[in-house]
This record gives structure tokens, C-alpha cells and sequence, in this order.
């Protein structure tokens, strides 16, 4: 146990050493953020499956995270959070840059995709829900759905390269490339299985061994001193079975433009999802001769972010699901299947950084739910803090 | 229904509305120097744009190190629209803010050594 101590510490001895550039210690900066959220959803019902598809009632989002700057070049990121999965480890990660072009990442974290998954901790978004391309358990049946396009956020262990530069004082471009473990299914698999990536039932490497590609390229444009202007595309490709013979591809394009202090934002995700079709028996739908082995599910969102007084900010945003493709005869979805969803929601500023949160959901499915209803409503009541 | 639709028309309206950009979280910019001004303007303009203006004011960071890898990481962040010159600005603000708060421990300081005399 010694001689491992005695290990770590030359280890990062030999780090500070070789990385230590002008500082004269080693910089640690903690900080967190904690969101209490209760989803009432009127109509549940203990009685009926329905009640099985919102995860409503409270729900706790807490994270702790430690940045250490070791140098001006090398520095490290810790990050833990509670949520609705127990403890987990979001980040984990080490970052060595060479110049703000060329940075080299490697750990655990969340790979570069979108806009949203920069704003997906709690404290810095105002409403208690994601958007729906990014819901991660928080939508009316998330079951039927299999969630959102891509549930944020998604930490991976892997590797990334990212960097930005400034074209003069008005453009900044921002890139990443990556390559990390991937999502996960079963052999037989119809759909991504969001637990098996986090499930301690099994471990936590891949599935089979080979690595998911992406990147991303972000425009961003200074349109004055207090308004400026991103777009940015995002992409992602892998298998996910065992057998490396089913693929996901993701793409994602993202709009956002703030005036002032009003934040106008839009995204749009897509995932074209492959699988298996060796017992067609199971399908709804018959297969043709060829192709019919995938499905593609969009997203997209937009929303306005809009301070009305110096405490009071409202927000409205209209988002939706669409899914095309076969189904399992047991889903209550169609070849064709939608959701949409209007929120309006106020954030009420109580003490600089904590805040209430206040929202109410309008939803309207394509396919009718349990009890024959093709609306639902819901509502936000949540604290946030930053501590 | 309704009154969601008005409170929406109201948001839509509002948009980009220099009345409503009261930084609460922040410091009132007439009690901040007129030499640091701009600074702490660029600081509340830009560091609001992904966090609470509450994260870096209550982080507790004293060293003017610290602050410059800090505000580094926070420039290179993808999209975080901090040019290097808005960079320096946010830096000279955040400096000013460390100094005031260490004077003003150092005052806190004085006083209770004073009433324990």
C-alpha cells in the first residue's frame, strides 16, 4: 500500500515537474451546483401504466467539482453528482494544451456535441426540464420514447482533441474531435440501452471494443459588445453491439444569438439507428427485402430566455420528437410517431445564484396513451443553487 | 392557455430590451469606480452568458494567478464569445473585485481584534 502511495506521489511529482509552467502553486477552484425539482403531472395515475412513464415527484440534481490548474498548460477536472442514477462520475479528465488551438484531453467527460451539453448543468439553464432532443428521463413517456435523441450529458472515457481561435476580435471558431467508448446494447438489440452505459451490473468499458468518432465546429460571431451570434454542427458514428455489427450516427446543427441579455436558441439532432432484424416476427410492421433495418428519430428545440426584470426571467420554448421507422409489435409508437411540447416557465432570483424555478408543460403525442389521451400537462417546481 | 399565449407575447416582445438587463446577481455598476466601469461591463455582458455572474463573485478566488487560469479556461470554452482583449478587461475587473474583498476581510478583521480588546 506503501510502495503504491509512494508511486502516486512521484507520479505527480514528475507531473508538476514537467507540466509546472509559471505557477507557483497549485491552483484548486471547487465549486457546485444542487437543483430540487418537483414534477407534478396532474394526471397520473398509481393505477394505470401511465403512472410508470413520468419519473414525476422529486427528484435531486447535486455536483461537486474540483479544477486544478497545474500549470498554465496542464490541468485536471474532477466532477461528482447525485442524481436520479445514485452517485456518478461526469468528469474526470486531464487536459494538456499546447496552444489555445491544441488541446489534448483524456479521462472521462462529455464529448463535444451541441450546444445544450454546455449549459446541461442545472444552474445554468433556467428551466428544471432539457430540452426533449437532450431529456434525459424527465419527458411523459420516456418508456414508449426511449428518451430524447441524445440524453445529456453522456460522459465517456476516451480521448479528444479540442481547441479556438479568434479571427481578429469578432470570430471565434471552436473544433473537437474525439474518439470514445460509445453507447451500448444487446446482440439483439432494437434500440440504444441508455442504462447498460451506466449500468454497475456490467462493466464499465465497451461493449466491443470499438471506439465511437465525432467532432464538432462552432462558429462564433461578435455582432456588437453586447450581442453575439454561434452556429456550430456536431456528428457522431459507432457501433454498439457486441458484434460491432449495428451502428448509431448522430448529427446535430445549433443556432444561438444573444442580444442583450436575451438568449434565442435552436437546435436540431437527428439519429439514424440501426437494428437487429433476425427474428422479424417481432416487428409490427413487415420488413421489406432490403433495407427497413433502422429507424431515424429528430429533435429539435427552440427557446427564448428573457429577463424582464433585474430577479424575474421568463422563458417559452416549443420542442418535439419525431420518430420514423419500424416498431416492435409491443410499442404503443407507429411507423411514424410524434411529440411536441409547448413550456413557458419563470425563474425567480432569490439570492445571487439560487433561484426558483417555475414552469408549466403542454404535451401533444401523435399515438394515443393508455388511457386514450393524446395531451398532458405538466409542471415545474424547482430550486436551484450554486455553492 | 391565454394567459400562457400573453405571458409569451410578452417574452417575444421584450427581446433584446435594455431595460430588462439589470444584473442582479451582479454588483450595481454605479457603485463600481468609473476607471473599472467598462470592465466590470464586458465581465457581466460576457461571464453571464453560460453561469450565474454568482460563480466567480462567491468563488472565493484571492490570487491574481489563479484568476488569470481561470478566465484563460473560461475564454477557451467553446462559443464563450471572450476575445483576448475581453479577456484583459474581464481580468483588470476581477482583480479590482479580489483586492476590495481582501481590504474589506482585512477591515472585518480589525474591527473584532479591536472589540476583543
Amino acid at each position: 500500500m506503501s510502495r503504491k502511495l509512494l508511486g502516486a506521489a512521484m507520479v505527480a511529482s514528475a507531473a508538476v515537474a514537467l507540466f509546472g509552467g509559471r505557477a507557483a502553486a497549485v491552483e484548486r477552484n471547487f465549486a457546485g451546483s444542487a437543483q430540487f425539482d418537483y414534477h407534478f403531472v396532474p394526471k397520473a395515475n398509481t393505477m394505470s401504466t401511465e403512472r410508470q412513464v413520468p419519473l414525476d415527484g422529486f427528484t435531486t440534481e447535486a455536483s461537486l467539482k474540483a479544477a486544478i490548474d497545474i500549470s498554465d498548460k496542464f490541468s485536471a477536472n474532477v466532477k461528482m453528482c447525485f442524481g436520479c442514477h445514485g452517485f456518478e462520475l461526469p468528469m474526470a479528465h486531464f487536459d494538456y494544451r499546447i496552444a489555445d488551438e491544441l488541446n489534448f484531453r483524456v479521462g472521462r467527460f462529455s464529448p463535444a456535441f451541441g450546444n445544450f451539453n454546455l449549459r446541461h448543468d442545472p444552474a445554468n439553464h433556467r428551466l428544471s426540464s432539457k430540452p426533449l432532443p437532450y431529456d434525459m428521463g424527465r419527458m411523459l413517456r420516456m418508456r414508449e420514447w426511449n428518451m430524447g435523441v441524445l440524453p445529456s450529458p453522456f460522459p465517456d472515457n476516451g480521448l479528444e482533441i479540442n481547441g479556438t481561435h479568434w479571427f481578429g476580435l469578432s470570430a471565434q471558431l471552436d473544433y473537437a474531435i474525439y474518439a470514445v467508448n460509445g453507447f451500448r446494447s444487446d446482440t439483439s438489440a432494437q434500440d440504444l440501452d441508455w442504462q447498460a452505459n451506466r449500468s454497475r451490473d456490467s462493466y464499465y468499458t465497451d461493449n466491443n471494443g470499438r471506439p465511437t468518432l465525432g467532432g464538432r465546429a462552432a462558429l462564433t460571431l461578435k455582432l456588437s459588445s453586447t450581442s453575439d451570434l454561434t452556429i456550430g454542427a456536431s456528428g457522431m458514428h459507432g457501433t454498439f453491439d457486441p458484434t460491432n455489427t449495428l451502428t448509431y450516427t448522430i448529427v446535430g446543427a445549433d443556432f444561438a444569438l444573444r442580444l442583450n441579455r436575451t438568449n434565442i436558441r435552436a437546435e436540431w439532432l437527428a439519429r439514424r439507428q440501426e437494428f437487429d432484424t433476425s427474428d422479424p416476427t417481432i416487428f409490427r410492421y413487415r420488413l421489406p427485402s432490403s433495407g427497413g433495418d433502422f429507424f431515424v428519430k429528430h429533435g429539435a428545440y427552440v427557446e427564448i430566455e428573457q429577463p424582464l426584470t433585474p430577479k424575474i426571467d421568463l422563458l417559452a420554448r416549443v420542442d418535439g420528437l419525431y420518430r420514423k421507422g419500424n416498431v416492435v409489435v409491443a410499442s404503443p409508437l407507429r411507423r411514424q410517431s410524434a411529440v411536441s411540447r409547448l413550456t413557458l416557465g419563470m425563474s425567480f432570483l432569490l439570492a445571487p445564484g439560487y433561484r426558483v424555478k417555475v414552469s408549466g408543460e403542454m404535451w401533444d403525442f401523435s399515438d394515443a396513451g393508455p388511457n386514450g389521451r393524446h395531451t398532458d400537462l405538466g409542471m415545474h417546481l424547482g430550486l436551484v443553487g450554486t455553492y | 392557455m391565454k394567459r400562457l399565449f400573453a405571458l409569451f407575447l410578452l417574452a417575444v416582445g421584450s427581446i433584446g430590451c435594455p431595460g430588462s438587463s439589470g444584473q442582479a446577481e451582479g454588483l450595481d455598476p454605479s457603485k463600481v469606480p468609473s476607471e473599472i466601469r467598462d470592465d466590470y461591463g464586458v465581465f457581466a455582458q460576457r461571464c453571464s452568458k453560460c453561469h450565474s455572474l454568482a460563480r466567480p463573485l462567491q468563488s472565493g478566488i484571492e490570487d491574481d494567478l489563479f484568476w488569470e487560469y481561470y478566465v484563460a479556461r473560461m475564454r477557451r470554452m467553446p462559443g464563450s464569445g471572450i476575445s483576448p482583449a475581453d479577456e484583459k478587461q474581464i481580468l483588470r475587473f476581477l482583480k479590482y473585485y479580489s483586492a476590495e474583498q481582501r481590504k474589506k476581510r482585512a477591515g472585518m478583521a480589525n474591527t473584532s481584534s479591536e472589540g476583543a480588546l
